[in-house]
């Protein structure tokens, strides 16, 4: 019962109290001849004659093992040789089911010095019990029951080896700091087979104290464990021992090593080093996102540089895109957009840098015919300087009219119902400046529509342009007048008739082409000499058509406005001279010789004077 | 009755066993590139089961000590063991060496017979004490016991094992081991044979692997 109580005692404490309980009881154990080789279980017996027995067994690698005797209170006994050392062990032969033993068998190597019996790996079987007892030369035998054992059972693994340890890191208060502490295996012990599973205990004290602090016992082989939480100004040592991890028998304690943090100066350099660098660091970024905000335009410049494509000021760009001629024709027929960005959307408001093509159209009750028309002629015939805001007129620079001219505001937000009113001399200069800016081939012709009712002045409104001259001007021909009437709301169609404009590279060759004209409802390609009739001045004479009609006449480029309001025609130009091209057709305008005869009964054909014919129209319009 | 256990147990262990502890993936892994992808699988496999027998070996002891903390044994439990153990006829090697010189399918016969022969006796100390333990040693028992069939098939598959120690020996050794002499024992001889043979299945296992899966380490 005692030593049941002494077991559980055993067990269930902590490794560090049972020292002193295992010094005791070993202390006792060696009073009687009680068994400890099984287990750690001791008995206290009375004192009393100590006979002849073994003080312990152990095996270190589960292949040998050793037995230790001692003489007990015989000390007759012993002199070497004394003693004899016999060994039996139980084997179980079948078919009986009693275990049978062999015979005693004398030990099979001694180390009298030391009175120890050395078992070799050949007289050694595990899991086989073996008892030993000592025969003295009288015959007399001392034998224990308790005596018996498993190899497996008293197997206490030989101490780690190559202890060392490494400063994990410092607590920031930096009075703690961590260590971990490696170690390998002991060499006598095979346990890279498998054979023998260890698992150890590490175990640590301040260099002077007498207090062993023992981590638990690891539950899986381990050969590195951490301490934490040394002080930084105490040494320390450690020691390790192991043991067979499904039994409970320790092996010796391995050597101790000494733990002691030196100073380090060297963590505050780092770490000033290392904030230097942190700073320099961002230092640099902020200056070169300073430097990237600062020069924000001139870096989009450099990375983004803008692409240069047709635009025009207050129309759409997605209309200036191959295919959608018919609603480019339109609005530059109605004038709806053009004029200035106050009163059309400004569809280029966040792109200054685009080069813009305005052409503003000037009142028409600005300005006299002769004196426009001397003006036109003049500037046509004069060189052109490129600027930046206002293509059409910046041919003409030395001309302060030049803006007022050019300038027209389209107040009209109604792109069914646009008024058109142009006036000749205006279209002239369109034109011109059209054939003129043709060569440079950038610009694309921009009407501008005066919205408002405006008289008409007794101006021309086209001229015959004659001769193109080599470097781009235009001579024109005396242009016919036309009367002065007022101007009501013509309709959509011939205002985009009047819109329209074709761009000329090439020298005019003949002045009196031939004109193709399409035919809106027929759609059939006819050549025919233009009537000289011009439907586009005499307002009073149109009557608004309806926006389906407009609508239709949308639809091709060349629209005849075929409108039976239509009654009288003024007289418009005689013909339109056709300019082959390769990037489109100018055609220019018809002389204003036109007999005012109401061609009621006639369409209208399309006098595409002054449109815009894409390429692929041109083939049409081939003469 | 024990036969239709086993097929269902032994059908079980394909679905689970075959698939977990090999692979960490499923089978398409080893669609490609069989060879490779068995010799990975067999070291998983083993690794598993060295694990199975650990943790057997863990209940064992526990086993042993808790009856022998509760019945108050006085002096050393060897020498109270007067019976034979039910499984000490078995030619079992008792030392590292003899383990190693054995054949390998000879040393999967033996650890094989050792856990058909524990199936029986553990149930019925299960049924007289009742607790977790002897609960967990019954299963832990019979898991292995399938986790080692299917090591001894995939060895088979890869020629490793010159005859057969695959299902019929699993089989043969249960309907074998019907003598019953563990009926004879006492519980607590019972315990200390289970402890005992637990870590040589154990240690078995490991050079078992070590030779048939060669390691840096063996």
């Amino acid at each position: 019962m005692f030593q049941l109580l002494i077991s559980s005692a055993m067990v269930s404490l902590p490794s560090s109290s049972l020292l002193p309980l295992l010094l005791m009881s070993s202390s006792a154990w060696l009073l009687s001849p009680a068994s400890a080789f099984d287990s750690d279980r001791h008995q206290l017996k009375p004192s009393g004659p100590v006979e002849p027995h073994f003080t312990k067994c152990i095996s270190r690698d589960q292949t040998t093992f050793s037995c230790w005797w001692s003489p007990g209170s015989f000390h007759n006994l012993s002199d070497p040789g004394m003693l004899k050392v016999y060994y039996q062990k139980h084997l179980f032969i079948p078919p009986s089911s009693s275990p049978s033993k062999t015979e005693w068998n004398e030990c099979p190597q001694y180390f009298h010095s030391r009175r120890e019996c050395f078992f070799d790996k050949n007289h050694t079987v595990i899991w086989t019990p073996y008892c030993l007892q000592l025969l003295s030369r009288d015959n007399i035998t001392y034998f224990n029951t308790d005596d018996c054992f498993t190899v497996e059972n008293i197997v206490r693994p030989d101490p780690p080896v190559s202890l060392n340890w490494t400063c994990l890191n410092v607590s920031p208060s930096g009075l703690n700091f961590d260590v971990l502490v490696m170690w390998k295996p002991p060499p006598s012990a095979d346990v890279s087979m498998g054979w023998m599973n260890i698992v150890y205990e590490v175990q640590y004290r301040e260099r002077n104290s007498s207090n062993w602090e023992a981590l638990e016992v690891q539950l899986e082989p381990q050969t590195q464990q951490t301490i934490y939480g040394l002080d930084l100004d105490k040494e320390y040592e450690v020691h390790i021992r192991c043991r067979m991890k499904a039994f409970t028998k320790f092996g010796d304690f391995s050597e101790t090593i000494f733990i002691k943090m030196s100073e380090i100066p060297a963590k505050d350099s780092f770490s000033l080093l290392t904030l230097v660098i942190v700073l320099a660091i961002v230092a640099a970024a902020i200056l070169i996102m300073w430097i990237v905000v600062s020069q924000q335009q001139r870096l989009m410049v450099i990375l983004l540089p803008p692409v240069p494509a047709p635009k025009i000021k207050g129309v759409d760009p997605e209309l200036l895109k191959k295919g959608k001629l018919d609603e480019l024709n339109f609005i530059l027929g109605n004038g709806d957009l053009i004029g200035g960005p106050m009163y059309s959307p400004d569809f280029y408001q966040d792109e200054p840098w685009v080069e813009f093509i305005e052409v503003d159209v000037k009142d028409s009750d600005t300005g006299e015919k002769e004196d426009l028309q001397a003006l036109d002629t003049e500037r046509l015939l004069s060189g052109s300087q490129p600027a930046r805001h206002r293509a059409g007129c910046s041919n003409f620079p030395s001309f302060p009219d030049c803006e007022r001219a050019y300038n027209l505001n389209v107040p009209n937000e109604d792109a069914s119902a646009t008024l058109t009113c142009m006036l000749p001399g205006q279209t002239n200069d369109r034109l011109s400046s059209h054939s003129i800016n043709s060569e440079r081939g950038e610009r694309l012709p921009v009407s501008s529509q005066s919205s408002a009712p405006q008289t008409w002045v007794n101006t021309d409104f086209y001229a015959q342009v004659s001769n193109v001259m080599p470097f781009g001007s235009v001579v024109l021909s005396p242009g016919q007048q036309l009367r002065t009437q007022d101007c009501a709301p013509a309709s959509n169609d011939d205002v985009k008739e009047a819109k329209k404009y074709s761009k000329e590279n090439n020298k005019q060759k003949d002045p009196q082409l031939q004109l193709q004209m399409l035919e809106p409802d027929t759609g059939s390609r006819t050549q025919q000499m233009i009537p000289p009739s011009y439907c586009f001045v005499p307002p009073e004479c149109y009557q608004p058509n309806e926006p389906q009609a407009a609508a239709e006449a949308f639809q091709s480029p060349y629209v005849s406005p075929d409108s039976p309001q239509t009654q009288c025609f003024s007289p418009v130009a005689d013909y339109t001279v056709v300019q082959d091209s390769q990037r489109g057709v100018l055609l220019d305008p018809p002389s204003l010789q036109s007999a005012s005869s109401c061609l009621s009964q006639h369409p209208l054909k399309v006098v595409p004077t002054t449109g815009y014919v894409t390429p692929d129209l041109q083939g049409v319009l081939s003469p | 009755m024990q036969g239709k256990h086993t097929s269902v147990w032994v059908l079980l262990a394909g679905l689970t066993l075959g698939c977990g502890p090999s692979d960490v993936a499923p089978a398409p892994l080893c669609g490609k590139a069989p060879a490779r992808c068995r010799v990975l699988s067999l070291a998983n496999l083993f690794d598993r089961v060295i694990q199975h027998s650990a943790r057997m070996r863990a209940i064992s002891e526990d086993l042993h000590w808790e009856f022998e903390r509760h019945h108050a044994p006085s002096g050393n439990s060897i020498g109270r063991v007067s019976r034979n153990c039910h499984t000490s006829n078995f030619l079992t090697p008792n030392g590292k060496e003899t383990a190693q010189r054995m054949a390998h399918e000879e040393l999967t016969r033996v650890i094989l017979k050792l856990l058909a022969a524990w199936r029986d006796p553990l149930w019925h100390f299960h049924q007289i004490t009742a607790n977790h333990s002897s609960d967990q040693a019954l299963d832990m028992v019979q898991e292995l016991g399938k986790g080692v069939q299917k090591v001894a098939e995939k060895m088979q598959t890869l020629g490793l094992l010159s005859n057969s120690v695959g299902e019929a020996s699993w089989m043969e050794d249960l309907l074998g081991r019907e003598n019953g002499e563990w009926r004879l024992m006492k519980e607590h001889e019972l315990l200390y044979c289970f402890r005992r043979d637990s870590d040589k299945i154990q240690n078995y296992l490991k050079i078992l692997k070590c030779r048939i899966v060669p390691e840096h380490s063996c």
